[in-house]
């Protein structure tokens, strides 16, 4: 902190020695027009003092553990537990054992064990019948039926695959970092069977009990070919990436693993209706469904922690709760987004739109172009998206006046302005039907849509702009050779 | 038509000027070289060939051949001495025998990794064998990094980035670490103080690592000149190191001037400014179209000098391009800068010490130094900058009127002889060391009975998980936090506080044009400061504590400001005390300091006249910190009569201040003296030496136990001065300077009598 000082600065501190009454009454005015919040930096060296003197460390740990603790206190944000009672001590000196079983008990699981470590595993079945939000499990059956005969190449194709294959799965941290020193306390799948949901919760006892817990898990999952998650393939399975290494040499290896990521595909369709995309919102908005005295997802860390100190099994299980209901969650939102898909439920127009701009995307035409020829029928925003949509999908297809035509379609259809089907336009005309004069007039009109464009972020507009004035460039030359 | 001098003329017109009080010539060394070593590689071979390079000079070969025996080296090598090569060989050697391998590469900046980046890249490119080198620093885009985890076999990076980037994700760099075979550290000396303290302890977090993936990854470091490289090195990486020292590499002559200004004022044996000084003999070599790079202790004589030097180009046909460049600069504005000065654009370059480093800015021919840096190694390292290719290369160290600078013009046999100083680091500051057992246990938890640099970290561990950030079970404590500790750790102590610099004079393109930490903001950027940016000056509308920013507006105003700070400091903890003669005290403990910004002065920049000054309204800084200390006797006041003693009190804080640099590597600002005629503690008259770290990093200490010598060297210094009552060479300008000067020499006689 006090680092590269100019000369001057030292001699005002030799003003110091003859005015210590004039400083103290600066200071203390100064004090009064000041709030005193200073930076917690300065706080926390204020409250700190250490020696580099040759004191056994143990022996200046003991000088400064009051200085040490205040600062720790400044650094961490969270409540803190009162000081140990008595009686949370004599808990301590009971055997871990009891302790464990009594933790098992309390949330219904059985202990399975690896050589000196120890999961506890809460399996569950439900009844097919069981109402998940507007679903039931049952309803899986036939979504996975649909499949069969559905796309392929979708990212959500179940084709080739049978219920049973699909693992619905979710895991609980203790922080939303993505470093070595978060741990996973609880893992959770769900698995719809021919009679019942099959649900199983691995919960970590302790952080040494991590080779029993990925043992347990990973001989329990069968396959991971198949996982369904929300945002799985950005945070738990990385995580689990990262834990699994430390207990590689004891547990199973990890097996290949596929992707069913509902965050995506949620993203996909109802980023624009939705504040945010998480699983709680797209339940209670898109599924209507509703959470009764649900533990928040960021208090669980916490009450970890306490149970660590205190394993209390009330304190975590709220936890295997809220991971229970994320896990059949997935269920009712896997079997929702197919159906959106398979075209078994009704869709607005903009999912309508979306879903055929991701089947172009993953190249299923045969199921793209019938939405969008559907669409493009509509009076609406997506009808002229559409539109456009269909016309490059044309272009594409060599299909050239098509093309052509439905440019001109998108720009009669055009409500807000957007200059993408008159490019699309001119370059048809310049490349294909040597229209130079038409492609130039289209270009002009592309600018002056790009000018009314104020939702454009500035260097996108940049770039379209200097490519058009270039387009502009060449096609006057071209006209110009014609002519000469 | 003005004709042009030669480097000829211009060093006969010195030869002739009085001031120049002693000139030193430094032959120049013809190369040692030695043969290719039979183990190189054919294909490096012949790569170093292609390059025009048939020969090793001696600390080459001899660091290729010590590290391919398997020892950790740490290579002392001045500027331009082909240092890269001492690394790059054994690194790529081991690479071309067995691709699995990695090494890691760890510069102080991102510019330095980057250019020894496209140094590797051409060297790789002639080898014409596919190794990969990349940099990762915090510009590395995100589909990169996953390559460079995978299959970098050179990684490029910085401590910081090591420290939160690498090591608590090292589950992603397992290739990286099990196959780890180097680690380079480079610019070794740079990592001293509060920087050193925590990088040696990212290098104790970086060996459990490695000890967890299997790996006992070598070192080679290398230093520019300090006193203790090996010691330094070893403190740093833990390691029993092998020194190499003798240079290889030849060097121009070198004329090394000392340049004392002239005495203005006679009676007060006052002379003159150092940098009207430095301005005259810079403009002499830059109107003659000679490269030449000036030194500056702080900021804002580098500005000063910059903007002077500027101007006197105006009007000139050839007009010489003339830059600042110092720390808060923006890194694209120092790229420019630099690639000006390699392909011979920028002329003239005044720099702080920022340009001390490795950055690759070629070699200039005339170095001059404004004031003794404050330690020979700065010195030299400065020195370094001079020396292209035939032609002499000439090095001027202007003389402040400090007692330390008049001291060593007046000493030159002294200056040329002294080695440079000791680089000192405290990797068991427990502030530091704490943070580092936090991220330590965060990527690997402890085990009972685990060391952590040599010391068992059990107690630590236990005190954390009292503090609920670690979780004992079975014999390991665990890391059970949400928080992610590396990201509330900044190495560099200043870079996570720092405030930003933000232009508004055109309120419809509000820029950020630099940034400054904490210190300098609240000593430059208070409001109604004029603050001076790239000879521009810019007056401070507003300071905002909580966003950290400094609101700037463009003005053009014939003055610039000056702070004064006020210091209270009380004595926390007595850790050592000592009585030397004449009731002398000596103490050595804990602190707490306070010191607040009171006043600002307005000085004309021409006449350097006062011209007016207005209040500062900002809290005062407070932080503890480790102090050494002298206290006089009470008596001592009245023996002396109040107003002659307390200027003898000034007058010693004020020798001690200059002297103090001497006996350890510091920044004079790394250190502050206060003198008070009444300490809190004590009721004595006392002198404070205080490290201006929090938890302090040793120098007071340093301090503390050379305490008879320093005073010893002060008494040299006042007893050699010719002035009659004080002069800023000696004690500084104090009321009652006579009688102040005679009875500060008798105090330190009667505080230690025999020499």
């Amino acid at each position: 902190m006090f680092e590269k000082e100019d000369k001057k600065g030292g001699e005002g501190q030799e003003s110091a020695v003859l005015s210590t009454g004039a400083y103290y009454e600066v200071r203390k005015e100064r004090k009064n027009k000041l709030t005193k919040r200073f930076d917690s930096h300065f706080s926390r060296t204020l409250r700190t003092s250490l020696k580099v003197i040759n004191v056994s460390l143990k022996h200046k740990l003991q000088l400064y553990k009051k200085q040490l603790h205040d600062a720790q206190q400044a650094a961490t944000t969270h409540q803190k537990e009162q000081h140990e009672d008595k009686k949370k001590k004599t808990a301590k000196r009971e055997s871990r054992e009891k302790e464990m079983e009594r933790a098992a008990q309390g949330i219904g699981a059985q202990i399975r064990r690896l050589d000196e470590a120890c999961v506890l595993v809460h399996a569950e079945r439900v009844d097919l019948k069981e109402k998940i939000g507007p679903y039931s499990a049952a309803d899986l059956f036939h979504t996975v039926r649909a499949w069969q005969t559905g796309s392929r190449l979708h990212p959500l194709s179940a084709s080739g695959l049978r219920c049973e294959d699909l693992l619905f799965f979710d895991t609980e941290t203790t922080g939303l970092g993505s470093g070595t020193g978060e741990l996973i306390f609880l893992i959770g799948f769900a698995r719809v069977e021919k009679n019942a949901i099959e649900i199983k919760q691995y919960f970590l006892p302790g952080p040494g009990h991590e080779a029993a817990f990925y043992d347990a898990f990973l001989r329990d999952c069968r396959s991971l070919k198949n996982l369904v998650t929300f945002n799985g393939k950005a945070f738990d399975w990385p995580r689990v990436k990262t834990r699994h290494r430390f207990v590689r040499d004891q547990v199973p290896r990890l097996p290949a693993f596929g992707h069913f990521d509902l965050l995506h595909a949620s993203r996909r369709l109802w980023k624009s209706r939705l504040d945010s995309v998480r699983l709680q919102t797209v339940e209670s908005e898109i599924l209507g469904m509703r959470r009764e005295r649900d533990v928040p997802g960021k208090m669980a860390p916490f009450l970890y922690f306490k149970f660590l100190k205190q394993p209390d099994a009330n304190l975590v299980k709220g936890i295997l709760e809220h991971n229970r209901e994320d896990v059949l969650s997935l269920i009712a939102l896997y079997t929702h987004l197919s159906k959106k898909v398979l075209g078994l439920a009704e869709n607005d127009t903009e999912e309508t739109f979306e879903i055929a701009r991701w089947y172009l995307q993953v190249g299923d035409d045969k199921r793209a172009v019938p939405l969008l020829r559907k669409l493009s029928g509509t009076e609406t925003r997506e009808g002229a998206r559409a539109k456009t949509c269909l016309a490059k999908w044309y272009k594409r297809e060599g299909k050239y006046a098509r093309a052509l035509t439905m440019f001109q379609s998108a720009i009669r259809a055009l409500n807000d302005p957007d200059d993408t089907p008159y490019i699309e336009a001119a370059k048809i005309m310049e490349h294909q039907y040597k229209d130079y004069e038409k492609a130039l007039q289209y270009t002009l009109k592309a600018m002056e849509y790009l000018d009314a464009n104020v939702n454009l972020p500035k260097e996108k507009r940049n770039r379209r702009e200097a490519d058009c004035i270039k387009r502009i460039h060449r096609l006057d030359g071209k006209l110009m050779r014609n002519k000469g | 038509m003005k004709i042009r001098q030669s480097m000829d003329d211009l060093l006969a017109m010195l030869k002739e000027d009085p001031n120049v009080v002693h000139w030193h010539t430094i032959p120049e060394r013809r190369a040692l070289s030695v043969p290719f070593p039979e183990s190189l590689d054919w294909r490096l071979r012949r790569t170093l060939v292609e390059r025009g390079i048939d020969s090793l000079y001696t600390h080459q070969a001899q660091a290729f051949r010590d590290a391919c025996r398997g020892e950790d080296v740490v290579l002392v090598t001045p500027t331009a001495s082909g240092k890269t090569l001492c690394y790059n060989l054994p690194v790529l050697q081991s690479i071309l025998s067995d691709p699995s391998c990695r090494a890691l590469y760890l510069f102080p900046t991102k510019a330095l990794a980057q250019d020894q980046k496209n140094e590797m890249e051409s060297v790789i490119d002639a080898l014409d064998v596919p190794v990969k080198s990349y940099t990762y620093d915090g510009d590395t885009s995100g589909s990169i990094r996953q390559k460079i985890r995978r299959a970098g076999q050179i990684v490029m990076t910085n401590p910081d980035m090591l420290h939160a980037s690498i090591l608590p994700h090292h589950t992603k760099w397992v290739s990286l670490f099990e196959n780890l075979r180097y680690i380079v550290i480079d610019e070794l000396h740079t990592y001293r103080g509060v920087f050193g303290s925590h990088v040696a302890n990212v290098m104790r977090r970086l060996e459990r690592i490695c000890g967890y993936y299997g790996s006992r990854p070598q070192f080679i470091c290398t230093s520019a000149t300090i006193d203790n490289p090996r010691e330094h090195a070893e403190a740093l990486t833990g390691r029993r190191m092998t020194l190499i020292d003798r240079n290889g590499a030849p060097s121009v002559r070198k004329h090394f001037l000392l340049y004392n200004p002239p005495v203005v004022n006679q009676p007060l044996n006052v002379r003159e400014d150092e940098l009207p000084a430095v301005r005259r003999l810079a403009a002499r070599f830059l109107k003659n179209g000679i490269q030449t790079i000036v030194f500056a202790r702080s900021r804002l004589k580098v500005e000063l000098i910059a903007s002077h030097l500027q101007e006197i180009n105006t009007g000139f046909d050839e007009r010489a391009k003339i830059c600042a460049y110092r720390g808060g600069y923006l890194p694209l504005e120092r790229r420019k800068i630099e690639k000006g000065l390699r392909d011979g654009k920028i002329m003239g370059v005044v720099s702080t010490n920022a340009l001390e480093l490795g950055v690759d800015i070629g070699q200039l021919q005339v170095c001059i130094i404004t004031g003794y840096p404050g330690n020979m190694a700065s010195v030299w390292q400065q020195a370094g900058r001079a020396g292209r290719r035939q032609e002499d290369a000439v090095i001027i160290m202007v003389a402040s009127s400090t007692p330390l600078d008049q001291y060593m013009v007046a000493h030159p046999d002294y200056f040329f002889s002294r080695k440079p100083e000791e680089a000192r680091i405290n990797p068991d500051n427990l502030m530091i060391l704490m943070d580092h057992i936090k991220c330590s246990a965060y990527e690997l938890p402890f085990k009972k009975g685990d060391t952590f640099g040599g010391q068992p970290a059990g107690d630590l561990c236990t005190f954390l998980a009292d503090e609920d950030v670690l979780h004992y079970e079975t014999g390991k404590w665990y890391w059970m936090s949400d928080a992610f500790p590396a990201g509330d750790v900044s190495l560099r102590s200043a870079v996570q506080d720092s405030f930003a610099i933000v232009d508004v004079t055109d309120r419809g393109h509000v820029k950020v044009i630099g940034q400054m930490d904490r210190f300098g903001a609240i000593t430059m950027l208070y409001e109604d400061a004029i603050y001076i940016h790239q000879g521009k000056q810019y007056h401070v509308d507003r300071l905002d504590l909580e966003e950290r920013k400094a609101y700037v507006r463009r003005v053009d105003v014939n003055y610039y400001t000056d702070s004064d700070l006020a210091v209270q400091l009380d004595v926390l903890e007595t850790d050592e005390h000592g009585v030397m003669p004449a009731q002398v005290e000596k103490g050595f403990g804990d602190v707490s300091v306070r010191a607040l910004p009171t006043v600002f002065k307005k000085i004309r920049f021409e006449t350097l006249e006062n011209i007016g000054w207005g209040h500062i309204h900002l809290p005062e800084l407070e932080m503890h910190t480790n102090a050494a200390w002298i206290s006089f006797s009470e008596d001592d006041i009245g023996r002396f009569g109040k107003d002659v003693f307390q200027g003898a009190l000034m007058g010693l804080s004020y020798l001690l201040r200059h002297a103090a640099p001497l006996f350890v590597m510091c920044d004079q600002a790394d250190l502050s003296v206060v003198p008070k005629i009444k300490a809190p503690h004590n009721e004595k008259p006392t002198v404070f030496l205080y490290d201006k770290y929090p938890g302090g990093i040793g120098l007071s200490q340093k301090v503390y136990e050379s305490l008879p010598e320093l005073l010893a060297k002060a008494r040299e210094m006042v007893e050699s001065c010719g002035c009659e009552s004080g002069c800023p060479s000696c004690i500084g300008l104090v009321n009652e300077g006579r009688q102040a000067k005679h009875a500060l020499i008798r105090l330190l006689k009667e505080a230690r009598p025999e020499r």
